[in-house]
């Protein structure tokens, strides 16, 4: 566990090392009327989930170059990994917040045995079980999930009853667009997915739960889908 | 009515072009919140009186504007000329000005808390229009959020009031 306090001193010291912060109120509230004008704009709140993870998008494939800059953190050696950095160090030097981790490894394909953490596999060496351990960490499928205690860009926020996700149990009847409802912060999800593909990583990155809506919790899912080849550019011999 | 009380009855916030916001009452039949309402409006006249004797004070509170039947109401202003108007139970002897500066400074905390939601239509700056009415006496979900916070603090002083005891 020596890495994760290691990353979690690492994003201490970026945060306060970092000389130009804004206001949070002034940040809240900026996100805040982004948030009001697209709904104003777009009327759909499905379509307004999808322009705020646009948006993270690029803001997420141009922020990973600022932070590889300024943390000179090395390649990560597995999902894993991923997961505690995005956490410890990227949340926290950013917006001064260290969400939870869980990991979920991949899923193991069928028939087969996969090591899984509950069950010690004694005739392993330890050192050829975190392999195993790690590699089931890589590969796709894997996932993590980010429990956001407090969000500072839903501070005072509360959503009128019509952002709420509808519970129609038949199917969807015409002029019901708000199945799924408002992902307030849908905007993170996209920063995370930008951020991830720039680093050769294609992720699925979604909201499972938000406290504005009335859940316990707010948390996000980011999963592996699959790593990105380098890819050759046309032109070459 | 043992011992001090922090009993809150009523808070009223009125805009800055005198037209009420939100009247709440606490613990009261639907019957005697007109009651209130009418103190919000009396205390209008009391406010423009201490405003208009000193246009350059800067103070927020503005003190016990006056005393009727079994409450006392007391006035605060905010920077932005938005008025509050707190009617509290009367006891036998004074609470301090100090203990109730800090009640309005939680009402105004509460207030200023509410408007930082960018989801609440603004207030309203042109006539008091039908549907305000609504929201204004407290049955629209427009100030949902700052009713919730007013009950928390109404428990709160009460609490206060009981341990001070």
């Amino acid at each position: 566990m020596s890495s994760t306090k290691q990353y979690k001193s690492i994003g201490d010291d970026l945060w306060k090392s970092r000389t130009d912060k804004i206001n949070a109120e002034l940040f809240t509230m900026a996100y805040g009327s982004l948030v009001v004008q697209l709904i104003q704009d777009y009327e759909d709140y499905a379509e307004v989930n999808k322009q705020l993870e646009k948006m993270g998008y690029n803001i997420g494939i141009r922020l990973i170059e600022d932070f590889l800059a300024r943390s000179s953190l090395g390649k990560c050696a597995d999902f894993r990994e991923v997961g505690e950095v995005v956490a410890k160090v990227g949340f926290k030097s950013f917006l001064n917040i260290t969400p939870i981790v869980h990991h979920h490894p991949a899923p193991t394909p069928a028939g087969g045995v996969g090591p899984s953490t509950t069950t010690p596999r004694s005739s392993l060496l330890p050192s050829q079980n975190a392999a195993a351990q790690a590699q089931t960490h890589s590969m796709p499928g894997a996932s993590f999930v980010l429990t956001i205690d407090e969000n500072p860009l839903a501070e005072f926020v509360e959503l009128p009853d019509t952002a709420l996700p509808t519970t129609a149990p038949e199917g969807s009847t015409a002029g019901a667009p708000n199945q799924t409802g408002l992902w307030y912060s849908n905007i993170l999800c996209g920063v995370l997915r930008g951020a991830l593909e720039m680093v050769q990583m294609q992720c699925e990155v979604v909201f499972l739960s938000d406290t504005l809506r009335g859940d316990e919790t707010t948390e996000i899912r980011v999963k592996l889908v699959r790593y990105l080849e380098e890819e050759v550019p046309v032109g070459d011999d | 009515m043992s011992g001090k009380g922090f009993k809150m009855r009523a808070v009223a916030y009125i805009s800055p072009q005198n037209f009420p916001m939100l009247v709440k009452s606490f613990g009261t039949k639907e019957s005697e919140e007109l009651k209130y309402h009418y103190i919000a409006h009396t205390s209008l006249d009391v406010i423009e009186e201490r405003i208009n004797a000193d246009p350059k004070a800067t103070e927020c509170f503005l003190g016990l504007l006056y005393v009727l039947e079994d409450v006392c109401v007391y006035g605060y202003i905010t920077p932005t000329r938005v008025k509050i108007v707190l009617a509290m139970d009367q006891v036998d002897d004074f609470l301090k000005d100090s203990d109730v500066i800090l009640l309005f400074k939680a009402l105004h905390t509460a207030y200023h808390d509410t408007l930082c939601n960018p989801f609440l239509h603004q207030p309203l700056s042109q006539g008091l229009r039908t549907e305000d009415i609504a929201q204004m006496m407290g049955r629209g979900d427009k100030w949902k959020g700052l009713r919730r916070r007013l009950d928390r603090i109404a428990a709160a002083a009460e609490k206060h009031a009981i341990a001070a005891q």
